[in-house]
């Protein structure tokens, strides 16, 4: 006794209530104040966080719904020589404009100032020049219809020097076919049309007497190097219309000839230098009054008297492809007011549109949108230039004012309907959903449809579940119902490590073994999943009919080991019966089958393969929060129902299952969220094609993926690259809405079935 | 005791002399036996539970099982409904008869046999259902789906456990609401809602405050006379307040059972009077 420690007296602690220093003061008390601060700066800051990415997310994305606005730089009287202007364009830099006039002079001047910078003349002679059509707008390449007949090829170059170290740009002509002019018609061409296809340059021209004049020249170079220029025999025709307007396109397949007074197109189909022939006439409406190629050289727009402007392209129709001149779209313009010119941009979809009473609006054709709109003029307006970058816009009215407005115009390609709406696109013969962001050529029409891409992601989403759903809750229930103590602590841990393994070794798994694997053994596949779910219960059943004594034999919970053996007999036997039974009910191939009979193609990464990887990686999710729920279930309420004689099953239906159903419900749609957002095994077991059917042989390309995919390949800054966080953050709000949702559903389970 | 009555409608206070003179002729041989347990032994895993307990339950009467804590009555007590087959490890040998008929036979139907014998647990434990619904499960369970039966089931229960005045106004809210009491008085009236022969109750009384368990206790007197129950208390003065007989269990062994009016008055082994006089347990 003499080494215990003598308990303390009741004099020895602290009596008193009242305390010495301040209470706040007290280390126990700044511990306390400290754990909470501590503990709402954790809290606060997750919510920042969030906030934070969503508040990026936006900014980023801001900017594609934001419309154009121009500026003006500069208003002057058109510079050079007087005489009718023909044509009219603006360099790359929008610092040197370029006019041509009807008496061979070509005048540069400067775009910030008005003043001239340099003036020459054409090659022409005693020769008038009667109109000026654009052969390649890249290159700079014009070609002058003459009033002998001849076309002159010329191009406006602008040289880019540095010295000093600051830009200076020479302009200056050349000609690329000489400086004599080519023999084309006989009498003076009043409207011209050229384009050069590779080596073949094709003239269309009108004359006086509304006689169409059609000359084809060609560059060829044989075996040993020699190039030799041919000149097909200038083709004359009457077209079915009065060839007011002529439209060539530039890989001289389709002439648009156009009739201003009457309002009709006559399209034709070329054939190098043979007769066109006619597809059809159609009738637009009232009279027209400008009609341009938009970039890429596949639609026309065309503006009429009452104010209408529409795109047009050629399309096919019926079962035989017959193509017709689709009337694509309309654009809202100020309603009755004539519309005098029109724009259009080198480079994208867009255009200008001017009116008689001086208003010019930015459209861009496959958005629909009217970006912008402003009253510049109180004049008509004759003319509307851009230059190729798009970034300068000259505006020309009837008495010859020009006026240099900056543009900044980043994003009009992008409007809800572009987005979320069927589109009918250039080049395609009906609306549909497309989801296209780059392609070979440089002026294409971007496609940014993000509707396939929403369909992909659900679509994955659905198929994994599907996959997953039955496979973790069942197995979750089975787990922490029935299963012996000893056996869950395996089989627990063992499923939950399932989640720790990275999506790209599911994904390559997925896309290198199981894919093909899919695709060389489906009717073995289809088997296993038609029979082994049936196999299981029945398993079950027959060993309930067992005799007792072998029964007794596995240790209770233990049950479900003896399914391994029988899993993998079952598996073993479907595969093998998969040959006979192909070649019995599918005439030896089952794709070929599918193909022929339902008209089901079969493509190798489809959402078969995905279902399967992906509710690999989404079953221990969902299994593990879906067994911690139903293993919490109080004891004494199963207990409690098993005491009132209900069998096990009915403990776990009646009692049991209501319960733990708000974890249940949270853990497949925290499985669904997982699915939702999942990049890597989709983006390696899809062909990532923007696909829009539901269909388990197709493959999808999903939100998350597209994202991963086209991200390194994006320009910052561009609409493309913005789409892309519009990509992320419509995922970011799905996500978002998905789980509200499903807090909301758990909130309300969890008050109606909170247990003890 | 009186105190309560003007609070009670349905039964009265207790009148303890009342009661003991009633009870004080009572004799085992002479009642009709309910349950009959031969021999019982009871291991978890390799520890002995229960060792021979030989004793009859005689029926439309209370009995009630003491001792100290671990002696084993709780575990008796489960032995009758067969709710130690859900222990791991748990098994017996010997028999209990219910109407002559041995429980532990292989053709005995376990659901069966806990909806002859019921059984309420210490903690009250209501499912996260309606009032309505957690009296009517076992119903549904039996297979009765008739509303019109239901309905007068659920009645009927409800007021065979004293709950229906402050029930039925609210039937279809949420069992949870329900105080301690109320709620371990629904667990009972859902014991009875499949009229069972037999009730077990394992400490009913033990998460109540002292009104719930006076109310409870009542409860206890009006059932016994339509059943049979076996009650496992840790209050002594609860056994004497409610039961007719009384076991006296130490270990695992029973030392004493007979009348409790004899057992508390004239305890004829040395243990069972050092037990109720207080001297350890």
């Amino acid at each position: 006794m003499s080494t215990a420690q003598t308990p303390a007296t009741a004099a020895e602690l602290p009596r008193a209530i009242t305390s010495k220093r301040a209470v706040g003061l007290q280390s126990r008390y700044i511990k306390d104040r400290l754990a909470r601060y501590v503990v709402l700066v954790g809290g606060l800051g997750v919510i920042g966080a969030l906030l934070l990415i969503f508040v990026y997310l936006a900014q980023e994305v801001a900017p594609l719904f934001q419309g154009a606005h121009v500026e003006k730089r500069k208003t002057f009287a058109l510079p050079g020589a007087a005489g009718r202007t023909l044509y009219l364009s603006a360099e790359e830099q929008g610092e040197i404009g370029m006019r041509a006039a009807d008496d061979g002079g070509v005048t540069f001047f400067d775009l910030n100032t008005g003043d001239v910078r340099a003036t020459q003349m054409l090659p022409l002679g005693e020769r008038k020049l009667l109109s000026v059509a654009s052969l390649s707008s890249e290159r700079g390449m014009l070609a002058a219809g003459l009033d002998d007949g001849s076309v002159l090829v010329f191009s406006h170059e602008y040289k880019v020097t540095y010295p000093d170290d600051k830009r200076l740009i020479t302009p200056g002509l050349g000609y690329p076919r000489g400086p004599t002019p080519m023999a084309f018609a006989s009498g003076p061409i009043t409207e011209l049309a050229v384009r050069e296809e590779g080596d073949t340059l094709m003239l269309v021209g009108a004359d006086a007497t509304g006689t169409l004049n059609l000359k084809v020249f060609a560059k060829q170079t044989d075996l040993f190097g020699e190039t030799t220029f041919t000149e097909s025999p200038a083709l004359r025709f009457t077209p079915d219309v009065k060839p007011d307007v002529l439209l060539l396109e530039p890989t001289l397949h389709w002439l648009y000839v156009i009739d201003r007074a009457a309002g009709k197109i006559a399209f034709y189909e070329l054939d190098g230098a043979e007769k066109p022939e006619l597809v059809e006439v159609k009738q637009a409406g009232a009279s027209i009054t400008s009609a341009r190629y938009l970039a890429g050289g596949i639609s026309i727009v065309l503006a009429q008297a009452d104010g209408k402007v529409t795109q047009w392209f050629p399309a096919r129709h019926g079962e035989e492809g017959t193509w017709y001149l689709a009337r694509v779209r309309e654009f809202s313009v100020h309603e009755g007011s004539k519309v005098t010119a029109i724009g259009p941009e080198q480079r994208r979809r867009g255009f200008a549109v001017g009116d008689e009473s001086g208003h010019v609006s930015l459209y861009y054709a496959t958005s629909g949108n009217r970006v912008y709109d402003e009253k510049m003029f109180d004049q008509a307006i004759e003319r509307i230039v851009f230059n190729p970058r798009a970034r300068v816009m000259l505006v020309q009215a009837v008495d010859g004012t020009l006026r240099v407005n900056e543009v900044h115009n980043e994003h009009p390609e992008v409007s809800f309907s572009s987005l979320w709406q069927k589109t009918w696109y250039e080049s395609y013969d009906e609306p549909a959903y497309l989801y296209q962001s780059s392609s070979a050529s440089s002026d294409f029409e971007p496609k940014f449809s993000l509707t396939p891409l929403m369909v992909g992601t659900l679509k994955g989403a659905f198929y994994a579940m599907i996959f997953a759903i039955p496979i973790a809750v069942l197995g979750a229930i089975f787990t922490a119902n029935f299963m012996s103590p000893e056996m869950r602590q395996i089989v627990k841990p063992s499923v939950e490590v399932l989640a720790a393994l990275p999506s790209v070794i599911l994904g390559f798994l997925a896309g290198l073994w199981l894919a093909p694997f899919v695709e060389t053994n489906l009717p073995g596949v289809f088997l296993t999943l038609l029979f082994l779910p049936v196999s299981i219960p029945l398993f079950g059943y027959l060993w309930s009919r067992m005799p007792r004594a072998l029964r007794l034999r596995v240790p209770a919970g233990w049950e479900a080991a003896l399914l391994i053996p029988v899993i993998a007999f079952v598996v073993w036997a479907c595969f093998a019966a998969a040959k006979p039974v192909e070649a019995l009910a599918f005439g030896g191939n089952m794709q070929t089958w599918m193909d022929h009979t339902l008209g089901i193609g079969y493509i190798q990464r489809n959402s078969l393969v995905v279902g399967i990887a992906m509710g690999i990686a989404v079953i221990p999710v969902i299994f593990s929060i879906a067994e911690d729920a139903i293993f919490s279930v109080p004891k004494h309420l199963s207990l409690g129902s098993l005491a009132l004689g209900a069998t096990p099953w009915q403990t776990l239906i009646g009692v049991v299952l209501p319960t733990a159903s708000p974890g249940i419900f949270s853990a497949i749609m925290i499985g669904l969220g997982r699915a939702v957002g999942e990049t890597m095994i989709v983006l390696m077991a899809t062909g990532n094609t923007a696909v829009m059917d539901f269909g388990l042989f197709s493959g999808m390309r999903t939100l998350a993926a597209n994202v991963a995919v086209e991200m390194p390949e994006s320009e910052v800054g561009s609409t493309h690259f913005r789409l892309l966080f519009l990509a992320g953050l419509t995922l970011f709000l799905f996500t978002f809405v998905l789980n509200t949702f499903a807090e909301t559903v758990r909130s309300r389970l969890r008050r109606k079935y909170s247990s003890l | 005791m009186t105190g309560v009555q003007d609070r009670t409608p349905i039964t009265h206070g207790f009148d303890i002399e009342a009661m003991q003179r009633e009870r004080s002729g009572v004799n085992l041989e002479d009642e009709t036996i309910a349950l009959e347990v031969d021999n019982l032994d009871l291991y978890y895993g390799e520890k002995k539970a229960l060792k021979s307990v030989t004793m009859k339950i005689p029926q439309k009467k209370v009995t009630a099982f003491i001792g100290p804590s671990g002696c084993g009555k709780s575990t008796l007590l489960r032995c009758f409904n067969r709710m130690n087959d859900l222990i791991d490890g748990c098994r017996t040998t010997g028999q209990i008869r219910l109407e002559g008929k041995n429980i532990f036979d292989r053709d005995v139907d376990v659901a069966m046999l806990r909806r002859r014998v019921g059984m309420v647990f210490q903690k009250p434990n209501p499912f996260p259902k309606s009032i309505y619904e957690n009296v009517a499960y076992g119903l549904r369970l039996a297979g009765v789906n008739k509303k019109r039966v239901l309905d007068e089931t659920v009645e009927w229960a409800l007021k065979g456990a004293a709950l229906w005045d402050e029930a039925k106004d609210r039937l279809e809210d949420s069992a949870l609401g329900l105080s301690g009491g109320q709620q371990q008085r629904l667990v009972i009236a859902r014991a009875i809602a499949i009229h069972p022969d037999v009730i077990l109750l394992d400490e009913p009384c033990s998460a109540l405050d002292p009104i719930s368990t006076l109310k409870v206790e009542e409860l206890i007197n009006e059932l016994k006379k339509d059943y049979t129950i076996v009650i496992v208390t840790h209050n002594m003065q609860q056994a004497a307040r409610v039961s007719d007989y009384t076991a006296f269990m130490y270990v695992g062994d029973l030392i004493e059972y007979g009348s409790t009016d004899q057992l508390f008055t004239k305890p004829s082994k040395k243990q069972t009077e050092d037990y109720i006089t207080g001297r350890y347990g």
